[in-house]
């Protein structure tokens, strides 16, 4: 593949750099407008990226502020709740997010769960649009599944790049190789532990147990983010960590 | 809308558990403060102006000085005002327009350390009694906010104050010259002594103590102490905020600590602005009869 070519806001993508569908149909992700009839610009400054299988391209950038779609995995945080519904704070920018008292597993209008304000839930985001609040749930409302969401208790949450938070998710291919170049987890998980759920907010939940060893994890996390550390580093940050633990 | 953040129930709960073993989340010591960076601009004209960060808190302080009348019931005293107000730029949840406790206790704070222990000499700021003065001007900025607002900011203002310096002039009878940079080498202010803000937090009804607090444990303390002073131990203030109670034999403790960060803070002022001197120093011996600071103990015509 070619070498990544980097866009500024505005810029428009050459021709030759398109994907050629057989539909003739091209998907636009993130970071990219369709002007008719056939200019795509970029909206913000990144990298861009291109699936030809999926006819897809989309730009990679490592900022910016949390904006929620639907399908994205997020750590909420419950601010206050009234009726029907549990208002969450997703980031200090997101207006709240609406979290149904009844959008949990096995919940029935006699058993809602006792969220108090503070509390934290690993939720999925089921409706998001630039014109109406941003829906929240915490089961698979298709299958009824609670699928690993629900409330958090204990742990800590650190906060982390929405970028990076984006990586940690992207999972392994084929070979187990990290796609997004995160090693940290699996490193520690190797030794160590623990539970975690990642938001794609920013935001991760650990919990292990021990102050000591969830500390630790918070720290190589924040580490491997800020420090932009590669996979080689990270393995060595985690050894040494162990070390000390 | 961007709205202010309580911490989760997680995360308080998990800091007090980590306090108690004696564990910061960023690994440092209780009492040990985050890398502190001071910054001078790089024109050697620019004076006064720093760029202080602790740790991943930022704060800009300003001085700027123009010629005034002096109060009427204070003629021999320049003056000297300080100015802080918080933006959004510090963080999500402060409004423009709408002064909140923080920038409340920041300005009684600076005020009551910096401006009230008479650390700059209003009377050298006079020029004719009664008729002219400078007015000493210091803007303060918080660009980010990640606890330790107070100390940050009083570090700031300090090193500021210590790097501007003030036009030079010169008085016939009735008649003042006001010289601009680059007729005369401007002067510095006559700082009496350099007293600086360390901000201990208390936690679990006041038994952990925890220096150069983060925003979330800032959030999450149940206290805090703020303590002004010099690095001869001399005390300006000592503040206490929230309601927890504060054993008196360890504010003893506090204060004696508060030393030591104080020693640490002033030595890096001093280093930084000697380093900053050195670099501009384009001059070298050029500099020294440039200036005319020493001009009425020489008693030598200027010209």
């Amino acid at each position: 593949m070619a070498a990544a070519m980097v866009l500024l806001p505005g810029e428009e993508i050459p021709t030759d750099r398109l994907p050629k569908p057989k539909k003739g149909k091209l998907t636009l992700g993130p970071g990219l407008q369709h002007t008719p009839p056939s200019i795509i610009s970029a909206t913000t400054a990144g990298s861009l990226q291109v699936d030809h299988r999926k006819a897809a391209l989309w730009l990679e950038h490592a900022g910016g502020r949390y904006q929620p779609s639907v399908g994205d995995l997020v750590i909420a945080q419950i601010h206050h709740s009234s009726v029907e519904t549990f208002s969450c704070a997703l980031t200090p920018h997101t207006s709240f997010a609406i979290l149904g008292q009844l959008a949990f597993e096995g919940v029935s209008k006699k058993t809602r769960p006792q969220l108090k304000a503070g509390d934290v839930v690993y939720a999925r985001v089921s409706r998001a649009s630039k014109w109406e609040d941003v829906e929240i749930e915490c089961f698979n409302s298709a299958t009824g599944k609670a699928e690993g969401m629900g409330q958090l208790k204990g742990g800590m949450v650190f906060d982390v790049r929405p970028a990076f938070a984006r990586r940690l998710m992207m999972g392994t291919d084929k070979e187990g190789v990290s796609k997004g170049g995160v090693v940290v987890l699996e490193e520690v998980g190797g030794k160590v532990k623990f539970e975690v759920a990642v938001g794609r907010n920013g935001k991760v939940w650990v919990d292990s147990g021990s102050v000591r060893e969830t500390v630790m994890i918070g720290h190589l996390l924040r580490g491997a983010d800020e420090g932009g550390w590669d996979v080689e580093g990270q393995r060595k940050a985690v050894k040494k960590a162990l070390r000390d633990v | 809308m961007p709205h202010a953040t309580r911490p989760s129930t997680n995360e308080s709960n998990f800091l007090l558990s980590a306090l108690r073993e004696n564990l910061r989340l960023d690994s440092r010591a209780l009492d040990q403060y985050r890398p502190i960076s001071l910054q001078f601009p790089s024109d050697p004209d620019v004076h006064g102006q720093t760029d202080v960060r602790i740790g991943k808190t930022r704060v800009i302080c300003n001085i700027s000085c123009e010629v005034i009348t002096p109060y009427p019931d204070r003629k021999f005293d320049g003056v000297f005002t300080i100015n802080c107000e918080l933006s959004p730029l510090m963080g999500a949840g402060v409004e423009v327009g709408r002064p909140d406790q923080t920038e409340a206790l920041l300005s009684r704070i600076l005020d009551k350390s910096i401006r009230r222990s008479n650390a700059l000499d209003t009377e050298s700021l006079c020029i004719i009694a009664g008729q002219k003065c400078f007015h000493v001007r210091a803007d303060l900025h918080v660009l980010d906010d990640d606890g330790g607002i107070f100390d940050a900011c009083c570090l700031a203002l300090v090193a500021a104050l210590q790097h501007f310096r003030r036009p030079d002039y010169e008085v016939h009878g009735e008649q003042v010259t006001v010289f601009d940079v680059r007729e005369r080498e401007p002067v510095r202010l006559t700082l009496q002594h350099h007293p600086f803000c360390v901000t201990t937090s208390y936690y679990d009804a006041g038994t952990i103590m925890v220096q150069d607090a983060t925003l979330l444990e800032e959030q999450c303390r149940e206290g805090e102490t703020v303590v002004s002073m010099n690095r001869h131990g001399e005390v300006c203030q000592i503040a206490k905020y929230g309601g927890v109670p504060v054993d008196a034999l360890s504010m003893l403790s506090v204060v004696n600590q508060s030393w030591e960060k104080v020693t640490m803070m002033d030595a890096l002022v001093r280093e930084a602005l000697l380093k900053d001197e050195r670099e501009k120093d384009k001059g070298g011996r050029m500099k020294a009869e440039l200036s005319a600071e020493n001009e009425r103990v020489m008693e030598r015509p200027v010209g």
